[in-house]
């Protein structure tokens, strides 16, 4: 979240107390679970001293204990394990699908909304497709064309969120591009590919980013989901939805469903009071 | 203008006949450019469709044709060859496709050898029946926590109802659905799961599919109605002495769920989606399952006739709800494509123009 702290000279300190000072409780607590849960992406090893992969025959099915926070699987794997090395391909991938989205939509909204006329119409017809095919029967399409795999269901969602980013994106360009400041900028001899990147761009990027926070967490649904379809990468891998659909077979052991799909909803749950958080304060 | 005629005290003007057709062919006009770009908009997704699955796929129907495995006998395979072009070149097999779409055929199942509008026609019934029922309860659900949120007597509880919308976005429908499954088949055992045509195992699947459908409803309600209550006519209301259950009931209620209304549309779109895989998940027929079975078999057919078929059903809804939206309130106007793609304004819309998911608005 660094673009809220950085823009300010001031020191990282006094800027990083002025940002917790007027921030909800809920939104503090959104904030350390995403750090928590981009821990576990980046440094699993630390959190677990279990293998996600090895067997342990005679522990198989155990529910949740101390030792065994989210239970064992029916390999008798340790399932909290399961879910924070999974934690990486499912978060890291739901990145990937917000890039593809806010690059290619952002810049064919800045486009449509910056040059207008016949472009604009162009562009506008192709988000109306985009639109109009469901997203989640769409990315299956992709995801069938590419292959199953999970970075080909990220770059599905990605590619069926580029219509909501340009419609954003133009909306905002729009908006800047009749301000004063604008045609000041014009008047001041400004080409136009100058008052695009150093006027639009700036000032049309800020609402995209909270549209990109909250479409990061639809994408881990949409991965989810995906994968949960057993469009994802097949197992071992240890993808969320992979781990949810993994458990839905064994219905004596209902944790191994529980605790992988709370962790995915407590998850979304912190992004969406974040981009809230974020949207109401910008 | 009501209120300069009303202190006047004169009668206002009869509409001339002139009046009325002057005002009829703006909106004429206005319904044959939707209607173009209907129409343009199916042809773009048909062809999306298939240069997805045909070009980036790398001509599938040829090689699923050409495997052993497929257990096709050579007359058979021959037939669907020719039937479907895939000796020609790519732009040939589109057009062939597109013509044949809108002519009513969608191909020939690689699988089945049947026609694919016969198996999505046995199909549509159950995928109806569920997007039907789920359409309902997302509705009840909606008007209910909209209704709590904002006349709940405990000021706790009328924030608790308000984030609900924030947490039914948050938690995946396959989700609710194995909770749902796990609650009521394995503990309670009110269904099997064998049997997912018992009534009970129906409302349980719709639930699941509604829930991710009712938070986008909720939070457009639950704005509107705040937006609504903050109206100098509200406190009019109040100061001639009405109670505040009528104030809700007479005042509020039908400009606020207006706008909802006309988000309809994009839930439909969710609609789909969502059956997909909650009728994996209940085990259900239904077009869900036509979609998922075509994606395990590769029979990329029966793929583009159902997301080309999908994506017409969206927007001739969405063209309805258009078209109707000015005939329902005055006060929207019409406005061309190079807007928001000739959206309706004026009622909330934009939330239309928020995006796909319809399901998050922006403001």
């Amino acid at each position: 979240m660094s673009y809220i702290t950085l823009p300010e000279r001031s020191s990282v300190s006094s800027s990083t107390r002025k940002l917790f000072a007027g921030m909800p409780p809920t939104v503090f607590l959104a904030f350390l679970i995403i750090v928590i849960v981009a821990l576990w992406a980046i440094v699993p090893s630390l959190f677990t001293s279990h293998s996600p992969v090895t067997a342990v025959p005679l522990d198989r099915f155990e529910s949740p204990s101390a030792a065994h926070w989210f239970g064992t699987d029916y390999l008798g794997r340790d399932e909290f394990t399961r879910v924070v090395y999974g934690t990486r391909s499912s978060v890291l991938n739901a990145f990937v699908a917000v890039g593809i989205g806010l690059a290619v939509g952002g810049a064919l909204g800045l486009i449509a909304g910056f040059f207008g006329g016949l472009t604009d119409s162009v562009i506008g017809r192709g988000v109306d497709t985009m639109l109009a095919i469901p997203a989640f029967l769409l990315a299956v399409t992709i995801v069938v064309a590419l292959g199953f795999h999970t970075v080909n269901a990220a770059i599905a969602t990605g590619i069926t969120s580029i219509a909501i980013f340009a419609r954003i994106m133009r909306a905002e360009t729009l908006r800047v591009r009749q301000s004063v400041f604008v045609e000041s900028s014009y008047l001041q001899g400004g080409s136009r590919l100058f008052v695009l990147f150093r006027h639009v761009l700036p000032n049309a990027y800020r609402s995209v980013l909270a549209l990109s926070v909250l479409q990061l967490g639809y994408a881990i649904i949409v991965i989810a989901a995906l994968a949960f379809l057993g469009y994802g990468s097949p197992p071992p891998a240890a993808d969320w939805g992979l781990l949810i659909s993994d458990g839905q077979d064994y219905q004596f052991a209902p944790w191994l469903v529980y605790c992988p799909a709370a962790v995915v909803v407590i998850t979304v749950l912190s992004i969406n009071r974040i981009s809230r958080w974020l949207r109401n304060t910008n | 203008m009501s209120s300069i005629a009303v202190l006047n005290n004169e009668p206002a003007p009869a509409p001339t006949a002139r009046g009325g057709r002057a005002k009829a062919w703006p909106y004429l006009a206005y319904a044959l450019r939707r209607l173009v770009q209907a129409v343009v908009v199916i042809v773009l997704a048909y062809i999306i469709t298939f240069l997805v699955l045909s070009v980036v796929g790398a001509n599938p129907i040829a090689s699923q044709l050409g495997n052993p495995q497929a257990g096709l006998s050579p007359s058979s395979v021959h037939k669907l060859e020719s039937y479907y072009g895939v000796n020609k070149p790519a732009i040939d097999q589109l057009w062939l496709g597109l013509s044949r779409f809108f002519r009513g055929q969608l191909g020939i199942s690689l699988e089945y050898h049947l026609p694919v509008a016969h198996l999505i026609e046995t199909a549509l019934p159950y995928t109806l029946k569920l997007a039907g029922m789920a359409l309902l309860i997302s509705l009840l659900f909606a008007a209910g926590i909209a209704y709590g949120s904002q006349r709940f007597p405990i000021k706790a509880v009328r924030g608790v109802l308000r984030s609900i919308p924030s947490l039914f976005l948050s938690v995946p429908n396959f989700v609710v659905g194995l909770i749902l499954i796990q609650i009521f088949s394995f503990r309670l055992h009110a269904f099997d799961v064998l049997n997912p045509n018992n009534l009970v195992a129906t409302i349980c699947a719709a639930v699941a599919l509604a829930i991710p459908i009712c938070a986008p409803l909720c939070e457009v309600l639950i704005a509107n109605l705040d937006n609504e209550t903050a109206q100098e006519y509200v406190l009019v209301a109040r100061s001639r002495g009405l109670s505040e259950r009528k104030i809700f009931f007479r005042h509020l209620v039908r400009p606020s769920s207006l706008p909802a209304v006309t988000m309809a549309a994009l839930i439909i779109g969710e609609l789909m989606g969502g059956a997909l895989i909650i009728e994996e998940v209940f085990g259900r027929t239904g077009v869900g399952t036509v979609m998922y079975q075509a994606v395990s078999s590769g029979d990329t057919p029966v793929l583009q006739a159902v997301v080309a078929l999908a994506a017409a059903v969206f927007v001739l809804v969405n063209l309805i709800a258009d078209l109707v939206a000015p005939l329902l309130d005055p006060r929207v106007e019409l406005i061309g494509p190079r807007s928001a793609g000739g959206l309706v304004r004026g009622l909330g819309r934009g939330f239309q123009a928020g995006n796909r998911l319809g399901t998050r608005p922006h403001r």
